[in-house]
This record gives structure tokens, C-alpha cells and sequence, in this order.
């Protein structure tokens, strides 16, 4: 167990050093720059090496193709020019004390053809003018994409390779031509959303090997192992690891040489010291092993580049940085050969190399899910494999960084384990979520390790899990769960209950599922239950077929030879990860609208069947009218005095959500995957209830058409006016079921005095608490403490709030880059005083207009 | 829509002239198309956009670079069948189909003139934001799709009515 030898845990007297300053003040200048280097130098590969004419790529092709992209590609030391608000370009001095970057760009969108590039098509000529989050590219490089890359993909990128073999398949089956209900539903973007098309991501990477025994030992390592091996794939898979670790190593040594010619030309004494360093540290690792703080943090940096070069940057995490580098800070910091303040000031570095790039999202993305950074989470705190206090002074650091910095990525996620963690631990996790009014997420130990061992997990394994993308617990290096494979609109179960296999949104003459019976015949609340059973689990009999195909096609046509020599258990099975080399394989699905379709149960059960308040039909007649001339019944829906609400310890509420959550995650875990893992529930929303609320009509809580959904496990908003209640309510669920992790919103309002703070640790405390056995007690929370004015005043001037900092349903925003209907959510949600616990007046915001 | 003989003609004096008169020339004859673009859209908006990349294509060589080594087969149609035309790309050349073809590789099914018309070129919208009002349902290749948008709006940036 270390020590904290801190004698102040929030390390006041540390700030932002100018360079890290200047640094930061560059990057909320510049906008994000389309980068081609990476399309343009695969499309290249691809086509010299006939990638187009395979009928399967191996994992030696997809090798030696990531070799070569990362041996071309320009080895940029620092930049010098970006683009600023207008597009106007602006010169700036680039001091990191890291070389390297994601893109060639500052900060660049990383575009990947294999995946959904290809959906930035049509808008290349606009997308630099687009109201949501616009990106900068060049007539040059819109012309190298139209003509020299993009078409080249146009039957070779995932989701045409999957739909292809859909179709081949039907055909044989059934005979009929171009027949891929699976892939039809998806792209009716009701019912649920899949992730493979767009990524092989969501995991964390370990780096502990790299960074104690360096890559050379590894590749060493790969090469006894193919000699030794007389199975063909393995000795492929072997080979495959050698080449793109030296392709990872050649691209840190030439950063190492353009460092060094920069130092030769550099007059500047301080400069080209600086330089000298990157140069003979890039020369050193990830080759070798590291040996100080600084070389491990840039063994981390250059295989994290190089990961994202192979797969897309969607939820891929970083792990626990603090258990992970202690042992090279502690031994740094005891010898003097670095200070806390160069500790801090190397974080910050990291911190900012690590948003260096953002995900290429079409202008409709933007609209429904927008605002997204690429979720790269890290973890700290918790505990150990043993079971001990794994918080160290490197944690208080890594929160420091988080504090000054004030980044939408890295995503930083907080493990707590009541009981082992100190509760100064705590008070400091809230005090930095008042500072920065939005993170870090506070995950509890207990519950999730109670959650993942529930999966078959060890003990060891699951006490070692890291925060994925959002808020997903996997066991850290080792858990390939692709945790967002599959979003799932509950409401759309709801809704096929409702309408007897029908959708309204899709049109009530269709039949889109199965018949499981008119509801207006239902003679029981339990009648309707059963039916939502079974639309249940044919919703998630087609997402788990879509999601299973597309991974058989990511499985010939994708292997991540990068990722998996990152990863436990390839390089003993001699298997690609997404072959299931890794030692635990599970895929994800998150679910969306669980308290609005709860809610709507208990509304259904109360109103409909114990009450007779209203018939069926007449609530079905109230939908469809979106409660027009049937206003007194939807207010008394809304009611929570009248009809149950989740998150007010109402029994019948609180029942109805567990018995969703048992459903579903019976529903899932039935299913093998193509790895031959299980599946896992989560709920956790990103920006999906904001989406799929626009899409979807009234229903039966009172909700009417096309309003946000409720965020991740979060109760609805307006409609618990009690913040301890709510957090029993949720706190009450079965953890067991939520093993792909949940997220719980709250919205406190910033008070003066140390109470707030005293108030804030209590709230977390009481949410955490097991009550003795009787529950799991909460798994996750996360904040915004943001004024209502204040996120109102930047709807309105958003560059006078262009820092500002949100948590949306798992991942953080700056809440200028959400879409209205977002912005709308985040403002809307229950606002408690944590001095009187209770919540202020609810009114609802007018939808804000979208920008032109 | 251009027949061969005038497309040859068309395409001789395309090669004597510079992209720029090429360009003034498309304007010159695609006018019902840059109101359709800019102002009320009928449902002629289809026939007017087909035909006018048609004629940019025979016009222009910078357009022209859009199809050269391109294949596609583009179905469009109305859900009652009420409009229906169809596109395609061999060659270099584009033909466009009065009626139906049996082998696609995208097919556009629209609910009117205007709903096609947002589904291409609507400003700050893309592809996806027609289907999810279920004004239009692709099927087949939705990169077909895509690469049809940008030659689309590339058409309308040439005309100036971006």
C-alpha cells in the first residue's frame, strides 16, 4: 500500500507553468483540421498490395500496412499553425514536452475509410462553414479525398463488406435478393444503434510490458514464440506483433532524429536543450525499457499514437496512469531528479496530447449525438488486486493536471471503495468536481467488483478494472468487451408493446417485429409485461445478430495486430483480439430511456389496470394526439404524487425498473457473442436520449413527442423532488445487472462555504452505501455544477463559455458543441440544493434554436 | 437530357474551351435548375438535376473528373412510382434513364420534389437527416449515395448556388 507523502492532497500551491499555459490557450483556439495522412497513406498501401482484391485481409497484411503508415508518416516535433474561429490561420509556438501527434494537425480529425469516413462525402465542400462544430480542410485535401481515396473504398469499408455478405447469405437462405432486415433496422436508427461499423474500440490497452520491458523485449519475445509454435496462424500472428512494433519504434526514433536536426538549426539555448531531450528519449523508448517518469509517460504517448492509427478513436482508454507509472514517479520524485511541479507540468503535456484529435462525425451526427470528444478515459484510485488502498501521490497529481486543465479528454474517472479509500480521498475527488463543475466521475469499488465477478470475473481481475470510453468497468489489459457494440432504444421496445409489432415512427401499417397482442385485450398489467418480454428479446435477437455478423467481418477483414500487442492473452494464444485472444471477451450494449419506459410501466400498471382511470385505448388515443385534449390526464402522469415515479422510493417505481434491468440483462447474457463471449447491460446514454427522444412519439409517462429521454440510469427530470430518495432509488438496483456500468447524473447548484463540500462527500457517501448488505449501493455518479443562468447565458454567447465543461451521460462535452436538443437536456436536468436536499423549481428551457 | 449526337457536339466544344466557359455555359442552360436549387422545387426537380449534371458533365472537365473511371447505377423513385428516373455512370459517361433498371447499386426512394431536394442539398444537413424523417429510404450502397451527394452539391457549388 503506498504512502501519500503529500502534506497538502490538493497541491494549491501548484498552477498551469507558462508553458503548459500557452499551450492550453492554443488549443481552445484552434478548430479541428481535417487530416488526410492517414486515409491517403493506407488507400495507398491497399491499393499497391491488391488489399481490394482479397476476399480476406490476414492480420500480416493489416501488420505490415500499420508498419508502413507509421514508418511514412511525417514525424512532427511541435506544430506551428492552426486555424482559428472563422478559419482565419494563425501562427503559434508549440512547446509540449512531448513530440508526436495523433494527425498531422495540431489538433486534426482522424479519418478512417475502413469505418464511416465515407459519410463525410457529400459535405466536404461544406464542412468547414457547418453550424455544428465545423472542421477545416483545404481544396487540395478535399480533392485528394474525392478523387484519390475515398472511392477506392466505396465496396470495401465495413459496413458495405457486411451488408454484401448479409445479402449472399439471404439469398441462399431464403432466396431473396438484397434481404438484410437486421442491417435495415439499424439504418432505421429507431431501434438501435451499432458501433462496429464506425470502430474496433472501447477496451483499454495495457502498457505495463512496454513500458518495463520496452518493445524490443516484446518483439524479441514474439519471435521465440513463432519459432516455437507449429500452428500457422500463430506464427502469423507472431510475425504480425514484430512488424508493427517496429513500425511504433522506427516512428519514435524518427521524431528522435527530426528532434535533433531541429536542435542542430536551434539557436535558442533552452530550445534546443528541450529538443535534445525528445530527441535522446524518443531515441531510447518505447524500444527500451523506461526508466524515468517522463520516458514512461512517453512510452504511453507514442503506442497510444499508434493505436489510434489502427483503430478509431471512440472510447479507447488509457487505464489506471497511476498504478501504472507510480513506481517511475515515486522513484523520479525520491532520487530529485524531478519536482511535484514537473510532474504536473508533464501530466498537463500528456493531458493535451491526448485531445489532440477529435472523431470525424457527418453534420446529422452532430445533430442527434453531437458534441462528442473521443472519450479516451483514465482511471485512479481504488484499490489493488489484494484488495488494498491503491491511492497514491501520483493520483493526487494526475487530479491535480485534471483541475488546472479542465479538458473534455482524457476523460477522468475516480475509483472509490468505501472502507479502504480515506475519506480525505473522497472530499478531494468532490472538491475538484466543484472546482472544475463537472469531473471526475466517482465509480464505487464495491459495487462494480460485485458487478464484474457476477460475470465470471476473479476477484483479482475484477479489482483491477479500469473506466472505458464513459463509464464501463473492464479489467484493465486483459477485458475485450467493445462496451458500446450495441445502443439500444428501450423506448422502441416500448413501442413496439404499445402498437402490437408496429413503430409510429416507421408508420403504424407496418409490421416491424412480431404480434405479441393488441394491449387494448391485455386483462392484466401482467398480460403487458409478458408481451414487452417478448419484443424485448426480439429487439435484442436482431442487435445481437447485426452486431455478431459485423464482427465475423471485422474478424476477415479487419485484425488489430497493434491493439492485441497491447492486450493480455494474444501473445499466449498466439490470437488476434478480436479472434478472442484476450482473457476475457464479453461484448456491450448500453441501453437508452430505461426511467422513461419504467416510468411509463408504473404509469401503465397504476392508471390503466389497478386504477381504471383511463382505458387503454384512450391512452393509446393520448399518444397519438401527443396529449392534445388530453391534458388533465398528462399532468396527472406527470404527477408523482398521483403516478409512481422512479426516484422517489416509491415501491412500485423502483420495482419496475429492477424488473427491467433483470429482463434486459437476462436478455442479453443469453447471447454468445462472435468471440464467444457473453454479452453485457450498461446505462449509460452519451448523447443517445437526447437523439432517440427527437425521433421517438409521446408515451404513456407523460413525455410528450420528440422531448429528450432521461440520461443513463438517472431518473426523469421534475419528478423527484428529493435528492436522497433518488439516490436510494437507484442505489437500490441490482449491480449484478448493470456489469457494462451505469451512469448516474446529478445536477448540484454551486453554493457558498465549506458546507457545500461537506454536503457534496455526503451525498456520495450515502449513494455508495450498502446499507449494511440490503443493497449494492450506486455504482457510478457524475456532476454538473453549473449555474441554471449560466448554462442558459451560453446557449445564448457560447464564446464567452467556449471552456465550459459538462458532463453529458458518461462522457464530458463543452456544452457549445452539444446540439440544441442537448444543450436543452443538460438544462433541463433536476437541480438539487445540497443544503436543503431538495430540488429547485423545475421549468422546463424552450428548445434552443439551432445556428445557421 | 442530352441525346448522343448532342452529347458528342457538346463534348467536342467542351474540349476547345476552358473549364470556365465550359462552367458559364452549364449555367447559361441550367437555369431551371438553379431556381429549383435556390427557390420553390416542383417535381421536375429530379429530371432538372439529372439532366443538369448531365450537361455539366459534358461541359465542364473539372466536373467531368467527378465519373472518370466510375461506375454506379442510381434508381430514384417515388414510393407510388409517380417519378421515376435513373442514372448512370459508365466510361466517363453518365446516361440518364426516363424509367426503371433492373440492377442498382442505390436506390433513392422519395416522398416528393422537396424531400428530395433536402435530402441532397440542404444546408447543414446531410443524407442521413432525410431518413430519419422517413422522407427517404436508401437501399443498396449508401457510399454510392454519399459520392451522388457530393457531385450533387459539387454541381450546385459550380453553379453558384451553394
Amino acid at each position: 500500500m503506498p504512502e501519500i507523502t503529500l502534506t497538502d492532497v490538493s497541491l494549491k500551491e501548484y498552477g498551469l507553468t507558462p508553458r503548459v499555459s500557452a499551450l492550453r490557450d492554443v488549443y481552445f483556439r484552434v478548430m479541428p483540421e481535417i487530416c488526410v495522412e492517414r486515409p491517403r497513406l493506407v488507400t495507398s498501401f491497399s491499393v499497391d498490395n491488391n488489399f481490394f482484391d482479397k476476399e480476406r485481409i490476414s492480420i500480416l497484411d493489416k501488420a505490415r500496412l500499420y508498419r508502413y503508415v507509421l514508418e511514412t508518416r511525417d514525424p512532427i516535433v511541435h506544430h506551428s499553425r492552426g486555424y482559428e474561429k472563422g478559419m482565419k490561420p494563425f501562427e503559434f509556438k508549440d512547446a509540449s514536452l512531448f513530440a508526436g501527434s495523433t494527425t498531422s494537425k495540431f489538433k486534426g480529425v482522424i479519418m478512417y475509410p475502413e469505418f464511416l469516413a465515407l459519410t463525410l462525402w457529400p459535405e466536404l465542400w461544406t464542412i468547414s462553414r457547418r453550424a455544428s462544430n465545423p472542421f477545416h480542410i483545404t481544396d487540395k485535401e478535399v480533392d485528394e479525398l474525392n478523387f484519390k481515396i475515398f472511392p477506392h473504398w466505396m465496396e470495401h469499408n465495413i459496413t458495405e463488406l457486411a451488408r454484401k455478405r448479409c445479402y449472399e447469405e439471404n439469398l441462399k437462405k431464403c432466396g431473396i435478393e438484397k434481404h438484410c432486415p437486421e442491417m435495415k433496422l439499424l439504418e432505421r436508427l429507431v431501434f438501435f444503434l451499432a458501433s462496429k461499423p464506425n470502430c474496433i474500440s472501447h477496451t483499454i490497452p495495457d502498457f505495463s510490458r512496454a513500458i518495463s520491458h520496452g518493445l524490443r523485449a516484446v518483439i524479441n519475445e514474439a519471435n521465440d514464440k513463432r519459432g516455437q509454435t507449429t500452428d500457422q496462424s500463430a506464427k502469423e500472428f507472431y510475425a504480425a506483433i514484430c512488424e508493427v512494433l517496429q513500425g511504433i519504434i522506427t516512428y519514435s526514433k524518427n521524431l528522435a532524429t527530426k528532434a535533433q536536426e531541429m536542435a542542430d538549426s536551434e539557436a535558442d539555448p533552452a530550445v534546443k536543450n528541450e529538443l535534445l531531450d525528445i530527441a535522446a528519449i524518443n531515441r531510447k523508448v518505447p524500444e527500451l525499457p523506461a526508466e524515468t517518469f517522463r520516458e514512461g509517460l512517453t512510452t504511453i504517448w507514442i503506442c497510444w499514437t499508434a493505436i489510434h492509427l489502427e483503430n478509431p478513436n471512440v472510447g479507447l482508454s488509457l487505464g489506471r496512469l497511476d498504478q501504472v507509472l507510480y513506481e517511475l514517479y515515486r522513484r523520479d520524485i525520491d532520487a530529485g531528479n524531478i519536482e511535484l511541479q514537473d510532474a504536473i507540468e508533464l501530466l498537463c503535456c500528456l493531458w493535451l496530447k491526448i485531445g489532440d484529435h477529435v472523431p470525424s462525425i457527418p453534420d446529422t451526427g452532430e445533430q442527434l449525438f453531437g458534441g462528442t470528444g473521443s472519450n479516451q478515459a483514465i482511471t485512479i484510485g481504488g484499490v489493488d488486486k489484494n484488495g488494498n488502498d491503491a491511492v497514491n501521490d501520483l493520483t493526487y497529481c494526475m487530479l491535480k493536471a485534471t483541475e488546472l486543465m479542465k479538458l473534455r479528454d482524457p476523460n477522468p474517472n475516480a475509483r472509490y471503495h468505501p472502507g479502504v479509500n480515506s475519506p480525505d480521498y473522497l472530499r478531494r475527488l468532490c472538491a475538484v468536481n466543484i472546482d472544475t463543475g463537472a469531473i471526475p466521475a466517482i465509480h464505487n469499488d464495491r459495487a462494480v467488483i460485485k458487478a464484474l465477478t457476477s460475470k465470471g470475473e476473479t476477484v483479482e481481475q475484477a479489482r483491477d478494472y479500469g473506466v472505458i470510453g464513459c463509464v464501463e468497468p473492464g479489467s484493465n489489459g486483459r477485458f475485450y468487451g467493445h462496451s458500446a457494440a450495441i445502443l439500444l432504444n428501450l423506448t422502441s421496445v416500448l413501442e413496439l408493446t404499445l402498437y402490437n409489432g408496429r413503430h409510429r415512427h416507421t408508420g403504424k401499417d407496418v409490421l416491424i417485429s412480431k404480434e405479441t397482442g393488441d394491449p387494448t385485450t391485455f386483462n392484466s398489467f401482467d398480460d403487458f409485461k409478458r408481451a414487452l418480454e417478448e419484443q424485448l428479446h426480439w429487439l435484442v435477437d436482431q442487435s445481437t445478430i447485426l452486431n455478431n455478423m459485423l464482427g465475423r467481418v471485422h474478424q476477415d477483414f479487419y485484425p488489430t495486430p497493434i491493439l492485441s500487442a497491447f492486450f493480455e492473452g494474444p501473445m499466449d494464444k498466439g490470437k488476434d483480439l478480436i479472434q478472442g485472444g484476450a482473457i476475457i471477451n464479453s461484448s456491450g450494449a448500453t441501453v437508452i430511456g430505461l426511467a422513461d419506459v419504467a416510468d411509463s410501466l408504473s404509469a401503465i400498471q397504476r392508471v390503466v389496470f389497478e386504477e381504471n382511470a383511463v382505458s387503454f385505448a384512450e391512452l393509446l388515443d393520448a399518444l397519438d394526439k401527443n396529449f392534445e385534449g388530453h391534458e388533465i390526464l398528462q399532468q396527472r402522469l406527470m404527477n408523482p404524487e398521483k403516478t409512481p415515479k422512479y426516484g422517489n422510493e416509491d415501491p412500485v417505481a423502483d420495482a419496475n425498473v429492477a424488473w427491467i434491468i433483470e429482463a434486459v440483462d437476462k436478455a442479453f447474457a443469453e447471447k454468445e457473442n462472435y468471440r464467444g463471449g457473453r454479452y453485457r447491460v450498461g446505462y449509460w446514454t452519451m448523447t443517445n436520449h437526447a437523439g432517440f427522444g427527437r425521433l421517438m412519439e409521446a408515451l404513456p409517462n407523460g413525455r410528450k413527442a420528440h422531448e429528450n429521454f432521461t440520461s443513463g440510469i438517472t431518473p426523469v427530470s421534475g419528478v423527484t423532488p428529493y435528492l436522497s430518495q433518488a439516490l436510494n432509488s437507484v442505489a437500490k438496483q441490482p449491480a449484478e445487472c448493470l456489469s457494462s456500468g451505469v451512469a448516474l447524473n446529478l445536477k448540484y447548484i454551486p453554493e457558498q462555504g465549506a458546507s457545500m463540500l461537506q454536503n457534496f462527500v455526503a451525498s456520495v457517501e450515502g449513494y455508495f452505501d450498502d446499507a449494511g448488505g440490503e443493497r449494492d449501493g450506486g455504482m457510478e455518479i457524475q456532476f454538473n455544477i453549473t449555474t441554471h443562468d449560466t448554462l442558459v447565458e451560453a446557449v445564448t454567447d457560447p464564446e464567452k463559455h467556449r471552456e465550459l465543461l459538462v458532463r453529458v451521460s458518461g462522457y464530458t462535452a463543452y456544452f457549445k458543441d452539444l446540439n440544441p436538443q442537448m444543450q436543452k437536456e443538460i438544462i433541463d436536468r433536476t437541480e438539487y440544493l445540497l443544503s436543503t436536499g431538495k430540488m429547485v423549481h423545475y421549468d422546463p428551457f424552450p428548445l434552443p434554436e439551432r445556428k445557421s | 437530357m442530352a441525346s448522343r449526337l448532342k452529347r458528342t457536339v457538346l463534348g467536342f466544344i467542351a474540349a476547345l474551351l476552358s473549364d470556365r466557359v465550359g462552367l458559364f455555359l452549364a449555367k447559361i442552360r441550367s437555369k431551371r435548375l438553379r431556381d429549383e436549387l435556390s427557390d420553390q422545387v416542383t417535381d421536375k426537380f429530379l429530371e432538372l438535376l439529372l439532366s443538369g449534371m448531365d450537361l455539366a458533365f459534358c461541359l465542364s472537365k473539372g466536373y467531368r473528373k467527378n465519373i472518370r473511371n466510375f461506375e454506379g447505377r442510381y434508381l430514384f423513385r417515388t414510393a407510388d412510382d409517380r417519378i421515376v428516373a435513373a442514372a448512370t455512370f459508365k466510361g466517363g459517361d453518365m446516361k440518364v434513364h426516363g424509367g426503371t433498371i433492373d440492377e442498382w447499386d442505390a436506390r433513392v426512394t422519395f416522398k416528393d420534389g422537396a424531400a428530395l431536394r433536402a435530402f441532397i442539398f440542404s444546408r447543414d444537413h446531410d443524407i442521413l437527416n432525410s431518413i430519419l424523417a422517413n422522407d427517404v429510404e436508401i437501399d443498396g450502397n449508401f457510399n454510392y449515395i454519399y459520392k451522388f451527394g457530393f457531385m450533387a452539391r459539387d454541381l450546385a457549388r459550380r453553379l453558384g448556388v451553394a
